[in-house]
């Protein structure tokens, strides 16, 4: 089957054809918890997870300092650093499940782990600082 | 004239109204809560006014605040919109105190309308159709069992004291009577501490349809004919529409005649609705209707009576509070073509129809000749968790009926929402149902069938079709990219961590 070709026509509207076929599809929202529109369906990440789940940030300042933060309330399923280990770039450094969603959350860059402030099997509230890395 | 209306709403309704003031040069003063400082109609409003923290009892429901926010904004008008004050006899007495013009009936009315079996009583001594019932002076079984063959089988019995279909009873057979008085006691003791049983004819298959009628001040009172809202769950409407499918010529005339008998009696004035039960069982091939209850407002479906009468009710209502005349003879309402009205609520039907609140993050309404949107939100709004989930009503208009429900079902199929779960996959199952298409539905449909047709509403993006799925790999590697955050590269990644 011939890959679908996409074309951004406007803010969140998506021409997508495919085998002489066109149709819109819309999509919104942040990249671990989109929505989409097609034909009168509606398409979300989880369907019926809080609609208001804020995306997940990252903070650096000025010295280097990176703080990874939870994007919506979650339970906590795994740490997966400790104080002083060295992490890449995309390594998964906590894993968060929130409405039967695993949500890894990754390194922005190569780092040294500075401070854990979560536990396995805690809840976490939105923008709760989970790791902080050093930037190496 | 009114110089200046405060509107003691918020939401699409608000808008509505705001927009009527606009086009005949009323200014229009917003009042807001905490939750709604920047909602699209405090946006639209010449003036706007806070009144309150969000809870609605606070704010939209608090008459002396609303009142003082009228006198404060030099206001010479209230109009209440639908829900909230809107039937509270207590707000258009405190406005007519006040020195301001309520834009609705006087508070008597309301009053008196209010009262169910107030209403009821009035109306049968008019000599309009009430549903055949009664409380037994002997509440003995035995008298019980006599007045339930004077109403007539099936019969309904009840407490007399209650609501909520608490200790009722349905009676189909002549000796299932003891037995349900006895249990229907029983219930009514335990509930309400009181046994006295109502008895009433059961209507099995029945059709809610309502007639829009207005008075003005001189008592003239004319009707806009009939919309039909048979399609409800738990007693909310979901589709309204007009003409009735259901109904003759004959009972049309009927219904409306019964429905003018009503104002006038009441001593109506201004935009009323006299909603009525229609048994259309295959037994009744007469159609005989019941009045229900008169509600003493703009209803939410208004518009499909102005799509077919080509009016605009609001406007009236704002000429008839000022003490105008009726801007219609009854001569000269017609209706013309079909319209049919679609509410979309932020709730999710896969989950129990639970409403949600949130950041509204597309929002794109469809546009086609024959489709109107009254809205109450725009891209960016914030739905909040305190008020009604109501997001906007489509009202498509065509020459048939069969036109109007093509051109819904189009127009559904292209209203994007995004950001809050909606019930536009819901509506467009129920518009698309062979029951509702062939008009064969009673008031018990979506209640019998709804749940079947919420199932298949938000879907997981792991199931989508792959157009739907490239699009959105498209998106999130376009999001991901500007954020620069901690999402992986390949979008797919998060898929495969998915457990649903």
């Amino acid at each position: 089957m011939a890959t679908p070709r996409v074309s951004r026509i406007g803010e969140g509207a998506y021409l997508v054809e495919n085998e002489g076929q066109s149709a819109i599809v819309y999509v919104a929202g942040p990249p671990e918890s989109p929505w989409a529109f097609w034909n009168g369906r509606i398409f979300n990440s989880a369907s019926g997870s809080p609609s208001t789940a804020p995306r997940p940030r990252s903070e650096r300042s000025a010295d280097e300092r990176e703080t990874l933060t939870a994007p919506m309330p979650a339970t906590v399923r795994a740490v997966l650093v400790r104080p002083g280990a060295a992490v890449k770039k995309g390594d998964a450094v906590v894993v968060l499940e929130a409405m039967k969603m695993e949500l890894p959350i990754r390194a922005h860059g190569d780092g040294v782990v500075r401070a854990v402030h979560c536990a396995a099997g805690e809840l976490v509230q939105p923008d709760t600082v989970l790791v902080e890395l050093a930037r190496t | 004239m009114i110089r200046r209306l405060l509107i003691a709403n918020r939401g699409e309704i608000a808008l509505r109204i705001i927009r009527a003031c606009r086009e005949i040069g009323v200014e229009a003063v917003a009042i807001y809560s905490d939750a709604d400082r920047h909602a699209p109609h405090v946006v639209a409003a010449d003036r706007s006014i806070r009144v309150g923290p969000p809870p609605a009892s606070e704010s939209y429901l608090s008459i002396p605040a609303i009142v003082d926010a009228a006198l404060a904004s030099g206001a010479d008008a209230v109009h209440p919109g639908y829900g909230f004050l809107s039937e509270n006899a207590a707000f258009p007495a405190a406005c007519e105190q006040a020195g301001l013009v309520f834009v609705g009936p006087p508070a008597a009315v309301v009053a008196a309308m209010g009262s169910k079996a107030g209403a009821r009583r009035m109306m049968q001594d008019a000599g309009v159709p009430v549903v055949p019932g009664a409380t037994p002076d002997d509440q003995s079984d035995e008298a019980v069992a006599r007045a339930i063959e004077r109403v007539g089988l099936p019969a309904l019995v009840k407490a007399s004291a209650g609501g909520g279909g608490k200790g009722m009873r349905v009676v189909a057979e002549r000796e299932d009577a003891g037995d349900a008085i006895r249990a229907a006691r029983r219930e009514a003791l335990a509930a309400f501490g009181d046994g006295a049983l109502y008895v009433e004819k059961l209507i099995a298959h029945p059709r809610h349809i309502e007639v829009q009628i207005f008075a003005d001040a001189e008592g003239r009172v004319v009707h806009l004919f009939e919309r039909e809202c048979s399609v409800q769950r738990r007693h909310q409407k979901v589709i309204e529409e007009s003409p009735s499918p259901a109904i003759s010529p004959s009972v049309r005339s009927q219904i409306t005649a019964a429905a003018v008998r009503a104002a006038t009696i009441a001593s109506y004035r201004n935009a009323g609705t006299v909603e009525f039960l229609v048994d259309l069982s295959p037994t009744r091939p007469d159609a005989p209707f019941y009045f229900l209850e008169m509600n003493t407002r703009l209803q939410v479906e208004h518009p499909v009576t102005e799509q077919v009468t080509g009016t605009d009710l609001v406007h009236a209502q704002l000429v008839v509070a000022a003490g105008g005349a009726l801007p219609w003879t009854q001569g000269s309402i017609v209706q013309r073509g079909h319209a049919i009205e679609a509410r979309i609520y932020a709730e999710d039907p896969a989950h129990g129809f639970v409403p949600h609140a949130g950041r509204v993050l597309l929002y794109r309404e469809p546009r086609a000749p024959g489709v109107r949107v009254d809205s109450g939100v725009v891209e960016g709004s914030e739905v909040p968790v305190h008020y009604d989930p109501l997001l906007a009503k489509v009202i498509v208009t065509a020459e048939s009926r069969d036109g109007a429900i093509a051109r819904l079902s189009a127009a559904l199929r292209d209203f994007p929402i995004l950001g809050v779960p909606t019930n536009i996959p819901f509506l467009l199952q129920v518009v698309e149902h062979p029951a509702f298409r062939s008009a064969s539905i009673d008031t018990q449909f979506l209640d019998s069938a709804g749940a079947a047709l919420a199932g298949k509403s938000t879907t997981s993006l792991d199931e989508a079709p792959e157009i739907v799925r490239a699009a959105v790999a498209a998106h999130v590697s376009a999001a991901s990219e500007r954020l620069s955050t901690s999402v992986s590269e390949d979008p797919w990644d998060r898929l495969q961590g998915w457990r649903s």
